[in-house]
């Protein structure tokens, strides 16, 4: 019983953490550009805000639509329940890598039928544009986790943390190094982040991840930005405990719990910090050179796992 | 006389009724006379499969049934596995078909189509039972013929359909050449034609001569298969035959391609070298990258589907090679998982496929198209149809919960968990593989979601589309079943496991791939598991909690215009066509797929600065065939054409011919 | 320092290596390609430190901080001068798309890593492990300097092999003597020279430095 108390804590945790993180984002950003900005618990005051509204369906969407919100988060809360990001033990650690990347891919698709379900030509553009990045992530996503996995034989998420906490300096291979480099792209292009999509972009012809999401309102949209914050969270989540596995609990002692849910606060906070800053600097690619981005991680991906041959 | 043989006779006989159905029956009453017997014929052969699968051994010789040669036929699990698809899928055909042929005197209602379909399953049903090589011969050559009928079924409707059937005629005959010569060189260097004697004699044929027999048949068992680049006749055939017969073609037929492959690699010849099972897994690597970058681009909804089983037919020869592999590099446990992996998507293909082709023949049905550019707002019309679909669509993109998930997964461990130290072919071949797996699964996803969101979802884009109406109950009980069959494999996955474990001890890998335990799929010599049923359950039970928090705490929904930037309204020519939502994808894979576009530009009379009109058209050729089989097919006319020096119509030459051809028979045979 | 802290170090050094060849051959940006050769220096002389400091021999500590010097320090700087004169900063039109070349360096890399099975094999130790890095920089700087048009990139290319070439002398032998290595390297530092020269002299004639238009020249 108390693991599956664990679980839903875990999930609870990330879902109240996930609004904070994408404010930090917005709150370094401003202040590297300048500007004063909102404060950090802003996106919380949006979605409560919008989930006080009734959602609005266009004409001639049907189900799919009305859909996408709710299997979007309930594949996020799913894997924020299983991931081991606060504790190894127990269902909050028993995630396969494998899964966890088919559960972000379910989310992606159920937004990309919406997107088409609405009828419109931004929905369908957006649509088809996600779906070409997230096919072409897909590969890079899979080969980090063979190259992860070889090091300790297993694509079970608890038993990759746990092996990292319990030698840190095991993770500190070329192989992790490159793999880090390579899943750091491709959570960039998982989460619609500078360069390869402009989340404050309202512009319709270079928007991917926002024309997708455009027919939605009240509480569809407090779902769909609720979700995809939780999403980036997950991501940065992930990134962390794979390759800097400090403090994570291996048992579910109170102490620990505790402690560790702390740290992981403070490493989310200081990665997304770094997006941010890094974000700054980068402008937004090309539609049509992302797929060069996405070959880079790609490759950095099939070298990391050779090297966890060449370098092991 | 055991159960085995009582199933089996019950099915061929109730296959030979359907068939006398087909022929006799008046045009009321044909479709769903032939249609219950063929599914009773199905039921039949699912349990011949499954006895066989158990272990119940069965053997007949037939010595007056063929002359010379006689039949002779044997069950062992490795044929039940495969009778267990194509008994299924010929079951859900069956009841597909009353709904679908209709009432109808012509097309697949017709009655050469109702009398074909019978003998075209127990021809399949036969196949995996053949134990000598005159008996697989025969059965194979009857279940080419039969399916070639079956796809000329709407010659006179569509002028599609005769080029489609020439290029599988042209094919499969050769690909029968090939095995024939194939097997006939097998059985003179064992000196026996029955399987169990060549069993026994198969060490002792030379590497080279095991080899090339090998890569004969291999050639002719993929051709079957629909491998690339041995695919183009299944694009056409799949997409011009009637929907049933390309379910069965697709689920159940090309299946036996594969079966060849197993039957003759591992079994026959005692499972070979490392080289030929690498060959195997190239040949599934290009199939599969090839035909989902094929298939992601296709506008044609069954074209889509037909390429679709390209790739899924190279993720199998992918499993099956590298099981080989593994097996000969002194990882058996990681060989059986990688064969449990080819085993199970046999089945799982066999299960989504047969649900996506029974859903394109509605589609075709209630709208007149396949083509997804002039489809779309179905979700209104045919309800039942669309969830269907959608479900066919989310196991066949490989996302969870679906059953194509779990043998992706299976095929993924096994590749991520060979020791590298194991030799220098698989420490490079499984990162490939990984990464052909990884790109297959990606592009997979966005085409089916094109083909559902483009299809399916949002307005209509033809009169046609918007006027469809839901199919009859006899189609939706077909494919509602195929989705029964697809959810069970999705969910208890584990329900599979003692009967792969019997197939993969008879293909001599002395290894159980997944250990006990229902709902937790464990794998033996891999720490991964995954259980399959939580991952549904989370997925549902939280999507549920959700929507019903969401409705009962929030304001109900509400209509209003969705934003057509203030110039509406908005119709359905502003939609993204299927065309276009490939386009980027297209541009990614543009090497690949050199597609010829073409646009013109009319400028306006009064000024050449304002355009009056833009023709944008846009093809997409299958670059292996211009580049491989149009020469290959202008060399062979050629040829034919310098043939006819050689008739003249001359009796004198042509009574020369014989006497020479009789006098090298003779010499030849005086020589030896 | 223990083994295997050291050994680590090694590897980490070796995959810093290889990433930054990937970079090379990634970016377009002339600036960001002498950035990252100065970084592969760094870590080829890192290379070459912690194998110096494994076999406890002053004689390959010189070459390691000679090599760093050189690699890091006088050719960054050099192609900074070249770089300088020259205003064309980016690679506009590489013979082969930059996503293929990047597909082909992860294929190099799968050929170096079998081809040089069998030499690990002689000698497996942890430094002789990492020569395929060596090997795989060599073939992805021929493949940058054959599929590149800048003359400055060419010229980058031939550094990496450059680079590849010193690693895999030290990973696979534990140095080579110093008169060779210094040798070597002062003939590349040469032929930068030669052809910054040469560069700078065309510039001035005939304008940007494209290949493929400098042989209507030979025409």
């Amino acid at each position: 019983m108390s693991a599956w108390i664990a679980a839903a804590g875990q999930a609870l945790l990330i879902a109240l953490l996930a609004p904070i993180v994408t404010g930090v984002t917005r709150a370094v950003r401003a202040r590297l550009e300048g500007r004063a900005g909102g404060r950090i618990a802003q996106p919380w005051r949006d979605i409560r805000k919008l989930l006080r509204k009734p959602p609005t369906s266009p004409e001639g969407a049907g189900v799919f639509f009305s859909a996408a919100p709710v299997v979007l988060m309930s594949t996020s809360l799913l894997i924020a329940a299983t991931v081991p990001f606060v504790s190894t033990a127990g269902i909050a650690g028993s995630a396969d890598l494998i899964v966890v990347v088919g559960l972000l891919l379910l989310g992606t698709v159920a937004l990309a039928l919406a997107g088409l379900d609405t009828g419109t030509a931004f929905g369908g553009m957006g649509s088809s544009r996600e779906m070409t990045i997230a096919a072409l992530v897909e590969p890079t996503l899979l080969l980090a986790v063979f190259a992860l996995s070889t090091r300790v034989g297993t694509t079970n998420l608890g038993v990759i943390v746990a092996a990292g906490a319990s030698d840190p300096a095991a993770v500190f291979t070329p192989a992790s190094l490159l793999a880090f480099a390579a899943l750091a792209i491709a959570t960039l292009a998982e989460t619609a982040r500078i360069p390869v999509d402009n989340p404050s972009t309202h512009l319709e012809l270079t928007m991917v991840h926002e024309a997708m999401i455009l027919e939605y309102s009240g509480r569809d949209l407090a779902l769909v930005e609720w979700a995809s914050a939780m999403r980036l969270a997950i991501l940065l989540g992930l990134l962390a405990n794979l390759f800097a596995p400090w403090g994570v609990a291996t048992g579910t002692t109170w102490t620990a719990v505790v402690i560790a849910a702390a740290v992981l606060t403070v490493k989310m906070c200081g990665l997304a910090t770094l997006l941010a800053a890094a974000e700054v600097y980068a402008a937004k690619l090309r539609l049509f050179r992302v797929p060069e981005l996405l070959a880079g991680s790609f490759a950095m991906a099939l070298l990391a796992v050779l090297t966890s041959y060449i370098l092991a | 006389m055991n159960t085995l043989s009582i199933a089996l006779g019950t099915s061929l006989a109730t296959a030979l009724l359907a068939c006398l159905a087909g022929l006799v029956m008046p045009v009321k009453w044909r479709t769903r006379l032939a249609g219950v017997l063929l599914g009773l014929s199905g039921a039949a052969g699912v349990l011949v499969g499954a006895l066989a699968v158990t272990g119940m051994v069965w053997r007949a010789e037939l010595p007056t049934l063929l002359p010379l040669a006689g039949v002779s036929l044997a069950a062992d699990p490795l044929s039940g596995w495969f009778l267990v698809i194509i008994g299924a899928v010929t079951a859900a055909a069956g009841v597909y078909a009353i709904g679908y042929a209709g009432r109808t005197s012509h097309g697949p209602g017709s009655r050469t189509a109702m009398a074909v379909v019978p003998l075209f399953t127990a021809a399949m049903l036969l196949v995996p039972l053949a134990a000598s090589v005159t008996t697989f011969l025969l059965f194979w050559e009857l279940m080419a013929v039969t399916s070639l009928i079956l796809v000329m079924t709407e010659h006179r409707h569509h002028k599609a359909v005769r080029p489609a059937a020439i290029w599988y005629a042209a094919m499969t005959q050769a690909g029968f050449v090939t095995v024939l010569i194939g097997l006939s060189w097998l059985a003179a260097a064992t000196g026996t034609q029955a399987f169990d004697g060549i069993r026994e004699a198969a060490v002792s044929i030379r590497p080279f001569a095991a080899g090339t027999i090998f890569l004969l048949c291999l050639l002719g068992f993929a051709s079957k298969a629909g491998a690339v680049p041995l695919h183009p006749w299944l694009p056409r055939a799949h997409a011009e035959a009637p929907s049933h017969v390309s379910a069965l073609m697709s689920a159940a037929m090309v299946k036996l391609g594969v079966y060849g492959v197993l039957r003759l690699g591992f079994d026959l010849l005692g499972g070979g070298l490392r080289w030929w099972w690498l060959a195997v897994a190239a040949l599934g690597a290009l199939s599969a990258v090839y035909g989902i970058v094929q298939a992601v681009v296709a506008t044609d909804l069954k074209r889509l589907l037909a390429f679709s089983t390209s790739e899924n037919i190279g993720l199998i020869l992918l499993g099956v090679g590298f099981a080989g592999m593994l097996a000969r590099s002194g990882q058996p446990a990681i060989g059986a998982v990688a064969m449990a992996a080819a085993l199970l998507h046999t089945a799982n293909h066999a299960g989504f496929k047969t649900l996506l082709f029974f859903g394109a023949g509605s589609v075709q049905r209630a709208t007149g198209t396949r083509d997804l550019d002039k489809l779309g707002g179905l979700s209104h019309r045919m309800r039942v149809t669309t969830a269907l679909v959608a479900a066919g669509a989310l196991a066949a993109a490989a996302l969870p919960p679906g059953n194509g998930f779990i043998s992706e997964w299976l095929l993924l461990q096994a590749l991520l968990h060979q020791t590298p130290n194991a030799g220098t072919m698989l420490a490079i071949a499984a990162p490939i593989g990984v990464a052909v797996v990884a790109l297959t699964a990606g592009v997979g996803v966005a085409a089916f979601v094109k083909m559902v969101g483009t299809g399916f979802l949002a307005r209509p884009r033809s009169d046609a589309a918007a006027q469809a109406a839901e199919s009859p109950p006899s189609m939706l009980t077909a494919m509602t079943g195929a989705a029964a069959v697809c959810a069970v494999l999705a969910v208890v996955p584990a329900v599979t496991a003692p009967a792969l474990a019997r197939v993969i001890n008879s293909l001599q890998i002395s290894q159980t791939p997944l250990s006990e335990g229902l709902l937790d799929l464990r794998l033996s010599g891999i720490s991964s598991h995954i259980a399959p049923l939580w991952i549904a359950v989370g997925i549902i039970a939280a999507t549920t909690a959700a929507a019903v928090l969401a409705r009962v705490l929030g304001k109900a929904r509400r209509r209003a215009i969705a934003w057509d930037c203030g110039d509406g309204p908005l119709t359905a020519r502003m939609e993204h066509t299927a065309t276009s939502y490939a386009e980027p994808l297209q541009r990614v894979f543009d090497n690949i797929l050199e597609p010829v576009a073409d646009v013109d530009v009319t400028h306006s009379v009064e000024s050449q600065y304002v355009i009056a009109s833009i023709q944008y058209r846009q093809q997409i050729p299958d670059r292996i065939e211009n580049r491989i089989y149009r020469p290959l097919v202008a060399a062979v006319q050629k040829l034919g054409a310098a043939a006819k020096r050689l008739a003249p119509g001359v009796m004198h030459r042509y009574l020369a011919y014989m006497l020479t051809a009789l006098i090298v028979v003779l010499v030849a045979g005086a020589i030896r | 320092m223990s083994a295997q802290i050291s050994s680590q170090l090694l590897n980490v050094a070796c995959g810093l290596f290889l990433l930054t060849a990937v970079g090379v051959l990634w970016r377009r940006q002339v600036s960001a390609l002498i950035t990252l050769l100065t970084v592969q220096g760094v870590a080829l002389a890192a290379i070459a430190v912690i194998l110096a400091e494994q076999h406890r021999s002053a004689e390959a500590a010189t070459i390691a901080i000679g090599v760093g010097l050189l690699k890091a320090v006088v050719i960054p700087w050099m192609l900074r001068r070249v770089h300088q004169q020259l205003p064309d900063a980016r690679e506009t039109r590489p013979l082969v798309n930059v996503s293929t070349s990047l597909l082909a360096a992860a294929g190099l890399t799968l050929l170096a890593y079998s081809a040089a099975r069998p030499l690990v094999a002689l000698a497996p130790t942890a430094s002789a492990k990492a020569t395929p890095v060596g090997i795989a920089v060599i073939l992805i700087g021929f493949f940058l300097a054959a599929t590149r048009q800048r003359a400055i990139s060419q010229i980058i290319g031939l550094l990496l092999v450059d680079n590849g070439i010193a690693a895999v002398a030290f990973l696979a032998t534990g140095g080579v003597p110093l008169i060779v290595e210094l040798g070597v390297s002062v003939d590349l530092a040469l032929a930068v020279l030669v052809l910054q020269i040469l560069t700078s002299h065309l510039h001035t004639a005939f304008g940007p430095t494209d290949l493929d238009e400098l042989r209507e020249l030979h025409d």
